[in-house]
Parts: C-alpha cells; sequence; structure tokens
C-alpha cells in the first residue's frame, strides 16, 4: 500500500487498474478525460493489461461497453454530462441486458447555457436508468467505491451496472491523499469475474436482449431488475464490511456524521457534503446540535437506513445540487417520499437549491441554513424552498446582461 | 490550516507550483488538497491554483477565498481585476509578488496593511523558461511557511517534474533551492488561518429571483461583437512592433493573417497593432516579407513606453 | 473453403441453418437473404442486430438463431459488434477461451439504421478497421414502422411520409459508395433472388478480416406493395433491369459480377409495385419514368461500353 496525493480522476483510473479491467471503450469529455489518459498511458507503459479503444461517441461508448461485458470481459469506462445524456438510450438498455461493470460519472451542469463545472442534474437524469448509483465526497472514496462497485456489478443477485459518481473540478481535478492499496489486497477482494452462462461461446447458443411482447413478460424482466436493484442494499453493505475489514475504511450506502445526538441533520451527497462537514464542527464548537448525513448510495436507495437514521431529529435541510424544472430539488423529493407516513419522520424537512455548476456554498449559508431549520422546528412552519444565490450575484448578472444588450424591463418590486 | 494561492498566466507553471508545494506539505507529514482552477487555461490567460494544508484531514473545497499567502507570478496581473488576484486579502495575508520592483513602490501602489514581499527575478523571462517560474513561486512559498524543509521541496520538485527530462529537472530544482534560499530571512511569516467562526458569523444577503421576461432570461446576446470587451491584450507577454522604416505598407499581409483581427491598416498605410485584442503569437512577426515587425517583451515595452510618458 | 464451393444451385444447402417461425412478413426479401447468408456463416456466429425489421426476429422466448445473437439499438450495433469483437480478443489473448470457441461478429441492419441513425457508428467502426460482416437488408423505407421515406428511398417512390402522387423526390443514397470511399476489406451488393451469387460473395467475405459489408436489397411486399410471391420475380427484376446493380469490392477495386444483357426496361421492374403505380396510372408519367431510366442507363453507360469495346 502507498499513500499518495492524487486528483479524483486519478483515482477512478486506479480502481479500474486495481479491479484489472479488461477493456475500456472511451471518449474523451471534460472533465473526465484524464481517467481515460491515464489508462491509456498505463496501457502503453504495460502497467495495466486493459483494452482500450476510442469509439466515435458515448452512445457508442456504452454499447461497446454492455456488450463486451455480456461477452464476459471486465469493463470499466467514464464520461460526463452531455455524454452521459448522449449515451442515455444506451444506459437503459445495457441496464435491462444485466451486463455488469463500472462507468464514472464526472458529474457536470448540463446545457443550456452549456458549462463545464460541477451539479447533480447529469447524474439524476440517470436515476431510473437500472445502473446502480454511488456518489464520492473524496478521492479516496472513488478509488475504494470502484473496487466495491465491481464486486457489486457482477454479485449474481444483482447483476447490474453501477455508476460511480464523482463531481467535476472539485474531485476530478483536485488532489488528495489517498491511499492505493496492493494489488494482492484487491485481488483477495475482488476475485476475477465469473461472468456465467450468459456470455457468446462457439457451441453455447444465447440470444440476449430479446424482444418481448406483451406487457406480462415485459412487467417481469423490469420488475426483476427492480429486485436485483432493491437487492444490491444488502449486498453492498456485505461488501461494505468486507471491505472494512480488508482495508479499515467504510463505506456505506449512508454517511452519518455527527448524528446521533444531532437536532438539526443537512442531508446532500457529493463532494460538497465535506464543506457541510466543516460547517457541523464549527456550530458543534458553538454549542449547535447539528450533523450530516450523505446520501452515498441513490440506487438503491437506503430508504430503511434514512428513516432510521433520522429517527426523532425536529428538522432536516436537503440541499440540492440539482433542479428539477417546475418541481425543485430532487434529493428533496426522494427524502419526502421516504420519510412520508413514517411514524418517526422528522417534522420539519426544508429544501435548498445550491451549487448549480460549480457555484460555491459558503460555510455561512450552512449556517443561515442550520437557523432557518431551527427556526423551522420552533414555529412549525416550513419555510419555501431556496435558492442559494445572494444580491452580489444578482447585482453581477445584471451587468452581464448590459454588455449583452438585454433591454432590462422594469423591475417588479413586490 | 494553512491556504495558499497561486495567480499566473496559462504556461506559466501554476498547476505544477501549486503541485510542488503540495507534495513538499505532503512529504512533511500535512494533509493536503491542491488543485488548480481550469476554465480560461490558454497560454497567457491569467490563472490560479491553490493549496490547502493542515495537519488533520480537511473538509474545505473550491476556490481559497481567504487566503494566508497569495504569490504572484507576473507582477502585471496584480492590477487586473478580472485575474483575482487581491480577492479575499485581509490583514494577516502575506503578499509575494515576482517582480523586479521593490517592495516600497508595491506597498505604495497596493496601500496594503499586510506584509509584502518580492521575489527578485533570478531569470530573465525567456518564454521557453516561463514553465520554470511555478517552480521558483512554490520553492519560496514553501520557505515562507517556515515548516517545510528544502530536502523536502527538492524532493516535491523531482517527484512533480519526474515525467521530464533528467536536465530540466536538475535546473528546476536548482531554480528552487535559489528561490528558497532567497526567502530565508523570511522564512515563517505566513501563519496558519483559523477557522470560520459560528459565533461571529455574518448572514448571507439572499436574494429572490425575479422571474424575468423572456428577453432577459435566457441566455442570448443581442448584439454584435460585443466581445472586444475582453482585453486578451493582457494575456500577452511579447509585443509585436512595426518598424516603419522597413515596413513597406502590405497591411494585407499582416492583416490578414492575424486570428484576432487585432492589425488594421493606419492612416499612413501602417499596421496598426490592436493592443488591447492582441495576444502575442506572432503570426505577423513570422509572416511579414520585409521583417518590419519584430517581437518584444512586453515588459520592456511597457517601461519604454513610461519612459517615453516621463520624458 | 474457398468460393468455389458454390458452382451451382444444386451446390446450396438444401436445408437451412435459420430457424422457422420468425415474425417476419411472409415473402421478405430480407428473411430470404438472411437465410442464405446464415447459411454460408454457420451457427459460430452472433448477430448484433440494431432495430428495424428484423428485432422481431427474437421474441422471447423464441430465437430462430443456432448460435448467438444481441440485440442493441438503432444507432450503435457496429458499437456492439465492436464491445463482443473486442472481448472474444482480449478473451483469447488472456487465455480464458480456446480459439474454438471464438465467433464471427456480423451487424445486422435496416436500410434506415444503415445510412441514417447508424451511419456515423458505422463509419467509426470501419475506421477502427473492427473485424466484422455488416449485412444490411435495404428495403428502402423504415419498413417496420410502416414504409416510412429513409435515406435508402428510391427516386419516385410512395412512401408513408412521401404519400403524395409524386413520390419521394429525392434519390437513394449510395450506401455501397460510402463504404468503398471508407475502404473497407470487402463490400458487396447482393439479393436473395440471386442465391448463387450471394453465397459466393459470403463464402468470400468470410474468409477475410477486417470490416466488411453485404448490402442486400430486400423486397417488402408490404412496403413496396405487391404480392409476396411476386418477391423473388421482382428480385430478379431489379437485377435484370440494372436498377440494383450486383457488384463486389475488394482490394480498392469494384467489380460487377452480373453483367444485364440486354438489360430490360427499368418499368419492368417498377410497374410490379404498388409504390409505383402512379407512374403508370391513371396515365403514364413519362418524364418521371425517363428520369428513372436515365439514371440506371447513365450508371451502365461506362461498363457497357467497356464490355462492348473489350
Amino acid at each position: 500500500m502507498t499513500r499518495e496525493l492524487i486528483t479524483g480522476n486519478a483515482a477512478a483510473a486506479w480502481g479500474a487498474r486495481l479491479a484489472r479491467a479488461d477493456y475500456l471503450p472511451a471518449f474523451p469529455i471534460t472533465p473526465q478525460t484524464e481517467i481515460i489518459e491515464t489508462i491509456a498511458r498505463w496501457s502503453g507503459e504495460g502497467v495495466m493489461d486493459c483494452r482500450m479503444v476510442m469509439m466515435e461517441s458515448e452512445h457508442s461508448m456504452i454499447t461497446a461497453a454492455g456488450a463486451a461485458a455480456a461477452t464476459g470481459v471486465r469493463v470499466y469506462t467514464a464520461t460526463s454530462s452531455q455524454g452521459l445524456l448522449y449515451g442515455m438510450e444506451m444506459l437503459y438498455t445495457v441496464a435491462g441486458w444485466r451486463a455488469p461493470f463500472v462507468m464514472a460519472n464526472v458529474s457536470r451542469g448540463l446545457a443550456a447555457p452549456i458549462t463545464l463545472e460541477s451539479d447533480h442534474n447529469d447524474i439524476l437524469a440517470a436515476r431510473d436508468s437500472g445502473f446502480l448509483q454511488i456518489h464520492c465526497a473524496t478521492c479516496q472514496e472513488v478509488l475504494d467505491v470502484t473496487l466495491m462497485a465491481y464486486r457489486l456489478a457482477e454479485d449474481r443477485r444483482v447483476r447490474l451496472p453501477v455508476i460511480v459518481n464523482l463531481d467535476g473540478f472539485y474531485l476530478s481535478f483536485t488532489r488528495e491523499p489517498v491511499n492505493i492499496p496492493g494489488q494482492d489486497a484487491v485481488d483477495a477482494f475482488l476475485p476475477a469475474f465469473d461472468p456465467g452462462p450468459a456470455t457468446f461461446r462457439a457451441g453455447h447458443p444465447v440470444s440476449q436482449a430479446v424482444a418481448v411482447l406483451g406487457g406480462a413478460p415485459y412487467s417481469y424482466f423490469r420488475y426483476e431488475t427492480a429486485l436485483a436493484a432493491q437487492a444490491a442494499l444488502d449486498v453492498y453493505a456485505a461488501i461494505g464490511a468486507d471491505f472494512f475489514a480488508r482495508f479499515g475504511r467504510r463505506h456505506g450506502a449512508l454517511e452519518r456524521y455527527r448524528c446521533e445526538d444531532a437536532e438539526i441533520v443537512f442531508f446532500m451527497m457529493g463532494s460538497f457534503s465535506t464543506k457541510a462537514k466543516e460547517a457541523v464542527d464549527r456550530m458543534r464548537e458553538d454549542g449547535v446540535p447539528v450533523g450530516l448525513l450523505r446520501l452515498c448510495m441513490l440506487r438503491p436507495f437506503p430508504t430503511e437506513l434514512l428513516r432510521s437514521a433520522l429517527t426523532g431529529k425536529r428538522a432536516v435541510a436537503v440541499i440540492d445540487q440539482n433542479l428539477s424544472m417546475g418541481k425543485g430539488g430532487i434529493l428533496h423529493t426522494e427524502i419526502t417520499s421516504a420519510l412520508y407516513g413514517y411514524r418517526n419522520a422528522p417534522p420539519i424537512v426544508t429544501s435548498f437549491v445550491g451549487g448549480l455548476g460549480g457555484r460555491d456554498i459558503s460555510i455561512e449559508e450552512f449556517f443561515e441554513i442550520a437557523a432557518i431549520n431551527r427556526r423551522a422546528s420552533e414555529t412549525g412552519e416550513i419555510p419555501p424552498p431556496r435558492l442559494l444565490y445572494t444580491d452580489t450575484e444578482l447585482r453581477e448578472i445584471r451587468k452581464l446582461q448590459a454588455i449583452a444588450h438585454v433591454e432590462r424591463q422594469e423591475e417588479i418590486v413586490p | 490550516m494553512y491556504r495558499i494561492r497561486f495567480h499566473g498566466r496559462g504556461g506559466q507553471g501554476m498547476k505544477t507550483a501549486s503541485r510542488i508545494l503540495g507534495t513538499a506539505f505532503f512529504i512533511e507529514g500535512f494533509e493536503v488538497q491542491d488543485a488548480q482552477r481550469y476554465g480560461a487555461e490558454r497560454r497567457g490567460a491569467p490563472i490560479f491554483a491553490y493549496v490547502r494544508a493542515d495537519r488533520t484531514a480537511i473538509h474545505e473545497r473550491g476556490v481559497i477565498g481567504r487566503p494566508d499567502l497569495v504569490v504572484v507570478a507576473d507582477d502585471t496581473l496584480v492590477p487586473v481585476s478580472a485575474a483575482g488576484v487581491m480577492q479575499g486579502i485581509g490583514p494577516d495575508t502575506v503578499l509575494l509578488i515576482d517582480s523586479a520592483e521593490s517592495e516600497k513602490t508595491w506597498r505604495e501602489r497596493l496601500n496594503l496593511q499586510g506584509p509584502i514581499l518580492v521575489l527578485p527575478r533570478l531569470i530573465p523571462l525567456e518564454p521557453s523558461e516561463m514553465a520554470y517560474v511555478g517552480t521558483e513561486c512554490a520553492a519560496a512559498a514553501a520557505c515562507l511557511t517556515g515548516i517545510i524543509s528544502l530536502a523536502s521541496v527538492r524532493q516535491a520538485v523531482q517527484q512533480e517534474l519526474a515525467y521530464m527530462k533528467a536536465g530540466v529537472v536538475d535546473r528546476n530544482v536548482e531554480i528552487a533551492s535559489g528561490a528558497f534560499a532567497r526567502m530565508a530571512a523570511h522564512s515563517g511569516i505566513v501563519q496558519e488561518g483559523g477557522t470560520t467562526s459560528h459565533h461571529d458569523r455574518t448572514v448571507p444577503s439572499w436574494v429572490d429571483l425575479p422571474a424575468d421576461d423572456i428577453g432577459e432570461s435566457s441566455p442570448a446576446i443581442y448584439g454584435a461583437a460585443t466581445s472586444v470587451a475582453v482585453r486578451t491584450g493582457l494575456w500577452r507577454s511579447m509585443r509585436p512592433v512595426v518598424d516603419t522604416s522597413r515596413c513597406n505598407r502590405c497591411t494585407w499581409i499582416c492583416g490578414s493573417f492575424c486570428p484576432d483581427s487585432a492589425i488594421a491598416r493606419g492612416s499612413e498605410g501602417y499596421p496598426q497593432i490592436d493592443l488591447d485584442h492582441c495576444k502575442g503569437c506572432m503570426i505577423c512577426v513570422a509572416q511579414c516579407p520585409p521583417h518590419a515587425i519584430v517581437a518584444i517583451p512586453e515588459a520592456e515595452a511597457v517601461a519604454q513606453e513610461k519612459e517615453g510618458a516621463a520624458s | 473453403m474457398t468460393e468455389a464451393r458454390f458452382q451451382r444451385m444444386k451446390d446450396l444447402p438444401s436445408t437451412h441453418l435459420l430457424g422457422a417461425g420468425t415474425a417476419m412478413c411472409a415473402g421478405c426479401g430480407g428473411l430470404a437473404a438472411v437465410t442464405e447468408v446464415y447459411d454460408v456463416l454457420g451457427e459460430n456466429t452472433v448477430f448484433v442486430n440494431a432495430a428495424g425489421c428484423m428485432t422481431l426476429l427474437s421474441v422471447y422466448p423464441f430465437t430462430p438463431f443456432r448460435g448467438s445473437w444481441l440485440y442493441t439499438a438503432m444507432a450503435s450495433a457496429p458499437a456492439g459488434a465492436q464491445g463482443v469483437r473486442d472481448a472474444l480478443d482480449i478473451l483469447r489473448a488472456k487465455g480464458r477461451i480456446t480459439p474454438e470457441e471464438d465467433l464471427q461478429v456480423v451487424v445486422l441492419s435496416g436500410d434506415g439504421a444503415a445510412g441514417g441513425i447508424g451511419l456515423s457508428a458505422t463509419s467509426a467502426a470501419i475506421d477502427r478497421g473492427l473485424d466484422f460482416i455488416y449485412l444490411c437488408y435495404d428495403n428502402e423505407g423504415y419498413g417496420n414502422t410502416g414504409q416510412q421515406t429513409s435515406s435508402a428511398t428510391p427516386h419516385g417512390a410512395l412512401t408513408a411520409t412521401d404519400a403524395l402522387r409524386s413520390g419521394f423526390a429525392g434519390w437513394k443514397k449510395d450506401l455501397f459508395a460510402i463504404w468503398v470511399a471508407n475502404k473497407p476489406a470487402y463490400a458487396a451488393t447482393v439479393i436473395g433472388g440471386e442465391p448463387l451469387d450471394l453465397a459466393r460473395k459470403l463464402e468470400k467475405a468470410r474468409s477475410m478480416d477486417g470490416p466488411r459489408m453485404i448490402l442486400a436489397l430486400a423486397p417488402c411486399p408490404a412496403g413496396w406493395g405487391y404480392d409476396p410471391e411476386h418477391s423473388v420475380e421482382i428480385a430478379r427484376l431489379a437485377v435484370k433491369t440494372g436498377i440494383w446493380p450486383l457488384k463486389e469490392y475488394a482490394d480498392g477495386e469494384t467489380v460487377h459480377t452480373r453483367l444485364p444483357h440486354p438489360r430490360q426496361p427499368v418499368e419492368n421492374y417498377l410497374k410490379l409495385q404498388g409504390r409505383f403505380a402512379h407512374l403508370f396510372e391513371p396515365a403514364r408519367d413519362e418524364p418521371r419514368l425517363k428520369e428513372i431510366q436515365d439514371a440506371v442507363d447513365a450508371y451502365w453507360a461506362p461498363l457497357e461500353a467497356e464490355h462492348a469495346g473489350g
């Protein structure tokens, strides 16, 4: 084992390397490209026995990834943002093939307007695809979870592709100290891929991904996929226990940070949740009982774990780095549907949208979010959803609009 | 926690600077986070990178708002507000400027309470040696913290530049050692910054976004060539200068090849170079048939202009 | 094995490998081509299918294949072939399968996917030198959705989206020429109604490596508007009138495998099909018929001149 300063992208590539991925169909997109370049370099140097092929689009890339996994090799691939959406048809398709492989998504906001910086609307668009989703908050987690994701994807009770998500810039291009486990230790944790009978071999005919006629067979196959996704919760917990026993680091579907005696809990996912940890520490110093609950696994959704973690809390502040037009924060929808009707659910669940397109969330904003939730828990009134956006930012936009020759309408002051 | 920001131009090795300093901290046993701010990493364009180092796990992320040390690799960036050099500089922030001008000059010019140091140029800024500036800045910054040994800096340089040729690595190690030594008198001047207090917090000035008219609320520009407001002339490290005694006034040549529409035909038929937008690519220098356009270092040109103005 | 395997019609297999019982229309010219192709390629194949009529070859739990099959999507069957081919190569290189377990990878695509939504994936697979056979059944329209105009629809044909009397105003895209421009290992046009020509070309393609394309005109009773019994007759007329030239490309050269002589007037082919009925009734559309005949004549003129001269 070594401990090195590496970027989130390098950590992802290390995960693929230590997992002994056989095959990498690739297509470049910022901020992901460093992953495929790193693996290409390692393959060229001969330190990684992985065949890389440059595809002409993410749609083709995901097709090739699924087809190779269905043929029985261990596949790794990576994308981001527009690329993930360009491949969207194939996300659903290869998940339906039950082809297990691991794909990194380096989160980046979606067009339009096009941007390079991070938020979670890309990965959330893939929420219902059948890919399982694990969201990382540190570079270490990117490496560890990539290894765990192969165990999860290839488990016969699951057999589904897994997306490991890391935030663009905040993880992808940021170096942090990462423990890189030894190959022998990883080999002991992650055995070679056993594809089972559904592979293409002469003398063993198999027709895969066959059409169905009628709703009943369709429903059967789709629901079996859903059951496999559900089963992934327990499988992942067991994999996490084994990983902890071998490597001493714990990764689960949820991370609780100073939650036990917390009255107010931040709920979020991705690398910005470490900012919330900093805010929690500062508030704790000042005697404010707050905690952080980080959603690490979005699919399958850990409903029971979430309920138990939030039992008896006074308020939950959901911070969404995404936006569903005409609805609001997507995690807020996810958590409220999981809590509704649960006897011990927190009475207050508030919604904040921030960090869109890489917009920072300041520690003062976390403080204020906690304060709003404290007041709400005292009055029992849930405040309306809030976009984290300052008057300074709006003034800057007005300046940009002036340069863009925008004719401002009269400001309507309510 | 140490929070350190490096400002320079694309091509000056600011990412390398942050990596060398990050690795040096790491060798000293610190937890580290380093990153480059990507986006406009065009050669010559303002760019920055940053390092956080602490003895426990680092939870902060993203751009450093309140730096303990700001290192400026190119002093022409200091007054450029778009470069963000002065952002978040407080009374305890150390400002280290790689500059030929004195500390006194900078103190008068900037009117800052905090300490200002100058890292005198050791090497001439040949374009081919631009990337060494990053190494120089990283080593100087390491020295200012007072907790990083020269040995760690040298090891960090070797580690981060391992992909380069041996001679280049040796030259960088030499430059790092020199910069470290030149800052020795100020070793330890940079102090770790504290945390943000919850007790004395400020409340963010959030605003409810108005639902603007569609004419305003889509990313559309209703004018032509608004990009001329962007002064890409700031990217330039070399300036093309026309020697009218040799110029044939064939401006259709230099003017056609200029990719940035920065050469026009002047009143007497000589090329007129738009220095607000010339990025310093030097295509005009290369293509001029009578070799009447010469490239001179931007700093030299600016100095000459000042002399001209003074006399 | 060489192409000498198929000298006469009686050399062709009398029992077919592809199982009966598929959902293809009665008289489907595409299915005829696929059946003949499968007889030559054999069961050590994996068909990677693009969305189209042939999606319904395998409907759970029924498959006609004695080898393997993978259904992908309309745009990316060549990418699926890339994944399967690469995986098989990796497995062989790493000793996880024996050479005997290896398979020939075949893309099966309609003209809609081949010339439109899937063209980029196809072009890229050729760029990468993918070792695969690309089999396109060309029924000259989006057949599975009810024969809308595709890039392969011929001039003047009525389709569900060009249903007015004048038919499709554009001209059929030359997919063979597009492939040849990409310098594949092999490309050939075939038709199920000329099984000997088809078998010889498949035998040749089978023996080669790299990107290989088989473009089969697929007479379509439902989409072209004729009774299923006329499928073979129409296929033969396509060849005899010269509207569907049989040819192959290899080693940088295109050679015609059949020179229709004497070449029949193209209207003999057109008048059997409902999609061209408006060219004859209520009155003959002479300008349009001439346009079509002129295009066919222009295609053959240099070849016929060469033939007459040599």
